[in-house]
Formats: structure tokens, C-alpha cells, sequence
């Protein structure tokens, strides 16, 4: 199939310029018996996040006795992709992906405080359209925060990709499969640290840099939309009463 | 003046010395969901989990009971321990009882004292920061939804609740409302009219 | 909550007077909702509430060779997923006994009453359309079997039909829907504490012994299932099936009013 061009006068394919995210709408608490949870919807990508824990980690041979440990499962559901059904479970994309994003959160939850014990992060998507990873990150990062596990900041995700020599912010997935390059990051909002950074294709260094401001830039709105939907259900039953705090 | 404040929301430009928050570069960040007065300098956890301390008092549901201990189900990331042989009577697995923090060792472990059996009647599990908003000043709130549902109800510390007899339905109803609406003024007149009103019926 | 909320003894004292959670009827299904067709990328789908279970049925169709004893005819799977979010004694890793009875029982329901014409399904020598069901359990609260039933005939009801052009699958455009030839509906009986029940929740799971499902269409049964440890009388099994059918009529009606044209 001939390779489309990803932008013409400026526009991409669905409308977007390059460092426009698509929209994103984030719930929390969808998932009643976990500790917190939170469901995503970022352009067509449809996905849930819910936190276990903490609890005790079984088996015990993972458990460490100083503090708790992460355990992070994204898969994908066999009917989430327009093309063939896929087959339930784990592949190694999956397995991957669970690792890195295990990794952001244990960097921002206070983990000292339940030695011992796991902490069970599961992401899973429902429909997808390019850039899961980072939608998977940024709305576990909501269902961990409305679980009252202790965090120092709420992690947000995105990825930059290429289009010809133009940088473009938040791929779908057929801007994912023509691109030359694609580099999902993870910030900690408050301090900019870097929790997750992965990079395929063809950047130069001056690209990278460029990709990191546009993804701060983008954070601004990210991390809007994720406290939104954190004092979304206070605000609710406030307005329900038409009471004050 | 209060406000929502949500993980990693910066509360004050200086180290203050409050439960659930941590200091980083000299300011102070909030680690959970909460409530912030800056003017009163105080804290309140609304989605917060529970951090055992002496004195208080849990209810949970007997694990495994053994001639020596008994481990203790608190629904928490803590496991509940008791030396039985110190205690008086036998209990069996699948008891609701309520019990004393003794002390919270480096394990995890709670270890929990003069356990007494609570029969009958069920356990709900709500969130240990709606606790203090449940029970109310002095046990004002508690007390008032017991009375009027004429039911029996134990709180823990925990976040476990036993509530048995009288209307225990409204009891449950009022007990979850409480957890729905603990950040919103004028709760307490909702729960009165609530369960004051099954007085008069 | 990872301990029983409620004493065998509660259960059993207020099911003997008639009194369930939420003032419910002994033969009374909890509050359901439908939401069809939200996952656009599937060819079908439904999202279920049933009292606080939440199931999420996929439907894709995918062009593929025709079992070798029944080489005329297209074919339906049914895959059920505990997933791990729902519950926090559901782990992850090959599929439970539990989880494979639910796709089984679910499966057997939809083809015993030829809800799909199999031979319709037929493209040529070698080629047929393979139906995949995928029942995801979201959060679970009790009678996965009812709540995973209705929503796979839901979104099979609502499927989009692909097209098999140039050895190509074409899954976008103008596109015509899944011929559905009949319709399917089950209830979920069990023996909690002594007295039987429709569609058990949660905790009242805790404390079944016995447990039958029945599936049936307007004419016959056409699918059941008897599951835990203990038994059920002939005579019970006649009020059960009588049941079924009387409460079916309104799960059709619910699957039917839920049919996107």
C-alpha cells in the first residue's frame, strides 16, 4: 500500500495539527470492587485501569520485606482492534509494556509504607487506536490516586512520532504505522522528572528536545483533564446538596 | 478555607508537619485525596487508607484460629494477630469480633487484644477516612443512626463495620450515605431526618 | 472487600422470611442496563449492568477454514476472561474451571438455538466466516451466566456483517448486520441457604449450594446447567424451567428494545 502523507497544508489526516492531542475523557471509579479505578477515553482508544492493594503478596517469594512491590498486567481484549480477533492474554508487546509502566509507579508511590505487601495495577483495552501505552499510564495513574494509596505526584504519558521531517504530538495508528519515529514518555507533572522513555526510528537530538517540549507542553492539559476527573464525583454530590465543603 | 486537594498538589512553600503529606525541595505536597484548610493548618484524608495505632479499636473476621494465635482478617494490608492463650474463651474461623490495637511491629503485623465476639448480624467494609465523619463528635453521628434504626452497630478503626438487628437495612443505607457524602456540609441533618424519620413511623 | 460481608446466618434468617438486599423478589432480577455497540472496532458489542456485575461481550468475525467435520458451515467460539480488575480473588493466567464452564455454558445456550444459521456462514470451499465471542467480565457481583448470556445475544443482535471481497476482509463502510435468526435468553437459579433464588448477587454466591441455569428461547429449553455441590428435586427443576420461561419474555423484550437499526 502506498505510504499516505501524514500532513497536507498543515492538517493531518484527521484534522489535528501536529501538536494537537485528541481528545481525552476521563471517569473514575467504574470498577466498584477494586481500590480505585478509571476508565479512559483518549481519541477511539478505549481503556480501563484498577488498582488492588495494598495487599499481601503472594507468593510470598515475590513479596519484599521492606516495602511493597508493583504489579502492572496491560493486555488487550481480542474484539479492541479493527483488524483480525486477537487472542487473549499476554504477548511479548504486552509483557513489555506492563514492565515499563510497573516502573512508573514505582517511582511515584510511597512504597516504604507497606512492606511486605503488592500493589496490583491492571490496565486493559477495550478498543485501541494507537498510543495505548500512554493513555494505559495516564488513566492507571487516576484509578491509583482515587484508591487513597499514598502517591508524591499523578504521572501522566504521551508519545511524539515523525510525519516526513514534521514532529507530530499523539499518534493514532496509522499515523503510527507511516511514521519514522515514535517516542512515548512519562512525566511526574510537579518536578518533570522522567519515569517512563522509550524511543524507535529516526530522531535527531535537536528533535528529541523539540518532542520533549511539545510533551510538556501537552502535559498542561493531560494532567487538567486527569484532576478533573478526580474531583469530578466530590463535586457531584456537593452540587447534589448544593452544599460547600 | 478549604479546599480538594488532589496527589502531588502543592499545599505550602514550606515543610509543614502534617499526616499524609511529604516534603520535597522544602515544599509540601499532598500524597492522598484531601481536604486542606491552610488557614487552620489541618488535614483531612477523604480517600485514605488506614494506619493502625494503639489504642484503637478494629473489627474483623477470625482467619485462622489456632491453639496459640489467631490471625485476624482486618481487611487492611496489615495481618491481624491475637495470642489466644491469653484470652479467654475459644474462637472459630469465620468470627466477627472487635478487638484492641495493641501495637503495629516491622512486619506488619497488628497485634490485637481483648477480643470480643460480636454474633449474628453482617459487616460492611467502607473506607477507613470516612471513619472519624461515621462516628461523629463524641460518637454524636453513631450513636444517633443506632437509635434510630435500633440496631446494633460495632465501627472499627479498620473501616469495618458490624451492624445487626433493628432496621438494619437503614442502618446499612445511612452508614453508606455517610461514606458518599462525608465531604458535604449539612450531612448531619440528612442522616437525622433520615433515621430520626423511622421514629415516628 | 476480600472477606464475606455477611454471616451464613443473616443470609439464611432473611431469605426464609422472603427478604433480600434491596427489598429485591425472591424471583426478581436485579436492575439491568444494555449499552450496545460502544466498541466501534468490534463487529458487535454490548456492555451489561446487572445490579453491580458489569460484563463486556465482543463480537469479531474474522474469514477462516471451516472445521474438518463440518466443512459447509461457518463456526462460533465462545472465550470467557475472569479479568483480574473484576474481583481480587480473580488471578491472571490460563483460564480458571470457572471461566471455561461460563464460555461453555453461554456458548451452548447461543448455538443450541441456532441463534446464527452456521450454514449461512459458509463463503466457499475452504473459506468461512468464524464468529468470535469474547464474554469480559469487568466487575463481578453474582450471575455471571445471566449477565454474560444477555449481552452476547445483545451484540450479536447488533453485529455489523463484514465483507469477503479479493480474498479481502472488509470491515468498514457500508456494511449490512449479522443475520440473527433467533433469540436466546437465560435466568440463573440457586439454593442459597436452604431457599431457592433468581440472579444471585455477590453474597448471596457466597452461600449457594446448588445453582441451575436455563436457557430457552420462546418455544423450548434450550440450554442448562446445574452447578456446585448440591442438588435439586425433579419437582424443583419443573418450577425452575416454568420460571425461566415466564421471566424470559422480559429479557427479550430488554434485548429487543436495545436493537440499534
Amino acid at each position: 500500500m502506498d505510504k499516505p502523507e501524514l500532513i497536507i497544508n498543515g492538517k493531518r489526516l484527521d484534522g489535528r495539527t501536529p501538536e494537537q492531542l485528541r481528545p481525552i475523557k476521563i471517569t473514575a471509579g467504574p470498577i466498584r470492587n477494586a481500590a480505585g479505578s478509571a476508565y479512559i477515553e483518549w481519541g477511539t482508544n478505549k481503556i480501563l485501569a484498577a488498582v488492588y492493594g495494598p495487599r499481601e503478596a503472594l507468593p510470598k517469594h515475590t513479596s519484599d520485606p521492606d516495602k511493597a512491590i508493583i504489579k502492572c498486567r496491560y493486555t488487550m481484549a481480542p474484539f479492541s482492534s479493527l483488524e483480525e480477533h486477537g487472542r487473549p492474554g499476554m504477548n511479548r508487546r504486552a509483557i513489555e509494556i506492563s514492565k515499563v509502566t510497573k516502573e512508573v509507579f514505582e517511582n511515584v508511590v510511597l512504597l516504604d509504607l507497606f512492606p511486605g505487601n503488592e500493589i496490583s495495577i491492571f490496565v486493559e483495552v477495550l478498543q485501541s487506536d494507537g498510543g495505548t501505552r500512554a493513555a494505559g499510564i495516564t488513566c492507571a495513574a487516576v484509578a491509583l490516586a482515587a484508591s487513597g494509596i499514598p502517591m508524591r505526584d499523578i504521572p501522566y504519558a504521551v508519545s511524539v512520532g515523525k510525519a516526513g521531517d514534521t514532529l507530530i504530538l499523539d499518534m493514532n495508528k496509522t499515523e503510527d504505522n507511516y511514521s519514522n519515529a515514535d517516542m512515548p514518555v512519562a512525566i511526574n507533572p510537579r518536578t518533570k522528572e522522567i519515569t517512563l522513555l522509550q524511543m524507535d526510528g529516526e530522531l535527531t537530538p535537536e528533535q528529541v528536545r523539540q518532542g520533549m517540549a511539545m510533551i510538556d507542553k501537552a502535559g498542561e492539559t493531560i494532567t487538567r483533564i486527569q484532576r478533573e476527573a478526580l474531583r469530578r464525583p466530590y463535586e457531584k454530590v456537593q452540587e447534589k446538596y448544593k452544599a460547600s465543603i | 478555607m478549604k479546599r480538594l486537594v488532589i496527589p502531588g498538589e502543592i499545599l505550602a512553600d514550606k515543610p509543614l508537619r502534617l499526616d499524609h503529606t511529604l516534603v520535597e525541595d522544602g515544599k509540601t505536597c499532598s500524597t492522598i485525596i484531601g481536604l486542606f484548610d491552610d488557614q487552620a493548618g489541618s488535614f483531612i484524608p477523604i480517600e485514605g487508607l488506614w494506619y493502625p495505632q494503639p489504642g484503637e479499636k478494629v473489627v474483623g473476621i477470625v482467619d485462622e484460629a489456632r491453639l496459640n494465635t489467631d490471625s485476624i482478617n482486618l481487611n487492611a494490608p496489615y495481618k491481624g494477630l491475637i495470642i489466644s492463650k491469653f484470652t479467654e474463651g475459644n474462637l472459630v474461623n469465620g468470627d466477627i469480633i472487635e478487638a484492641t490495637v495493641k501495637d503495629l511491629d516491622k512486619t506488619g503485623t497488628v497485634v490485637l487484644v481483648r477480643p470480643r465476639p460480636l454474633y449474628g448480624g453482617k459487616v460492611l467494609a467502607i473506607k477507613p477516612s470516612k471513619v472519624p465523619r461515621l462516628l461523629g463528635k463524641n460518637d454524636t453521628m453513631i450513636k444517633q443512626i443506632a437509635e434510630g434504626t435500633k440496631s446494633s452497630i460495632s465501627v472499627g478503626m479498620n473501616g469495618l463495620v458490624w451492624v445487626k438487628g433493628g432496621n438494619s437495612d437503614l442502618a446499612t443505607d445511612a452508614i453508606l450515605k455517610i461514606q458518599e457524602e462525608a465531604h458535604v456540609s449539612g450531612l448531619t441533618e440528612r442522616i437525622a431526618k433520615m433515621v430520626g424519620a423511622s421514629n415516628q413511623m | 472487600m476480600n472477606i464475606s460481608t455477611i454471616t451464613e446466618q443473616y443470609v439464611r434468617e432473611r431469605l426464609t422470611k422472603g427478604v433480600r438486599e434491596g427489598g429485591r423478589g425472591m424471583f426478581e432480577f436485579r436492575n439491568m442496563t444494555l449499552e450496545i455497540g460502544k466498541m466501534i472496532n468490534a463487529e458487535g458489542s454490548a456492555e451489561i449492568n446487572l445490579g453491580n456485575t458489569k460484563v463486556l461481550v465482543g463480537v469479531k468475525l474474522d474469514v477462516g477454514e471451516p472445521m474438518r467435520d463440518k466443512p459447509d458451515e461457518g463456526s462460533i467460539m465462545t472465550g470467557c476472561e475472569l479479568l483480574p480488575l473484576a474481583h481480587h480473588s480473580y488471578d491472571a493466567g490460563p483460564p480458571s474451571a470457572e471461566s471455561v464452564e461460563l464460555a461453555r455454558v453461554i456458548d451452548r445456550g447461543i448455538r443450541a438455538a441456532n441463534i446464527i444459521d452456521l450454514k449461512k456462514l459458509f463463503i466457499e470451499e475452504g473459506k468461512s466466516w468464524n464468529v468470535f465471542i469474547d464474554v469480559y467480565v469487568l466487575n463481578y457481583d453474582g450471575n455471571l451466566f445471566d449477565a454474560g448470556t444477555t449481552a452476547a445475544v445483545a451484540a450479536l443482535s447488533n453485529a455489523r456483517m463484514p465483507r469477503y471481497e479479493d480474498s479481502k476482509v472488509i470491515r468498514e463502510g457500508n456494511l449490512g448486520k449479522l443475520e440473527i435468526a433467533n433469540m436466546a435468553t437465560s435466568c440463573t437459579f440457586a439454593k442459597v441457604a436452604g431457599t431457592i433464588v433468581l440472579d444471585t448477587d455477590g453474597n448471596e454466591e457466597d452461600f449457594s449450594e446448588a445453582r441451575l441455569t436455563v436457557a430457552n428461547d420462546e418455544k423450548a429449553v434450550r440450554a442448562m446447567q446445574k452447578g456446585l455441590g448440591g442438588s435439586f428435586t425433579p419437582k424443583e427443576v419443573d418450577k425452575l424451567v416454568e420460571t425461566a420461561f415466564e421471566k424470559s419474555k422480559d429479557l427479550r423484550r430488554i434485548i429487543k428494545s436495545s436493537k440499534v437499526d
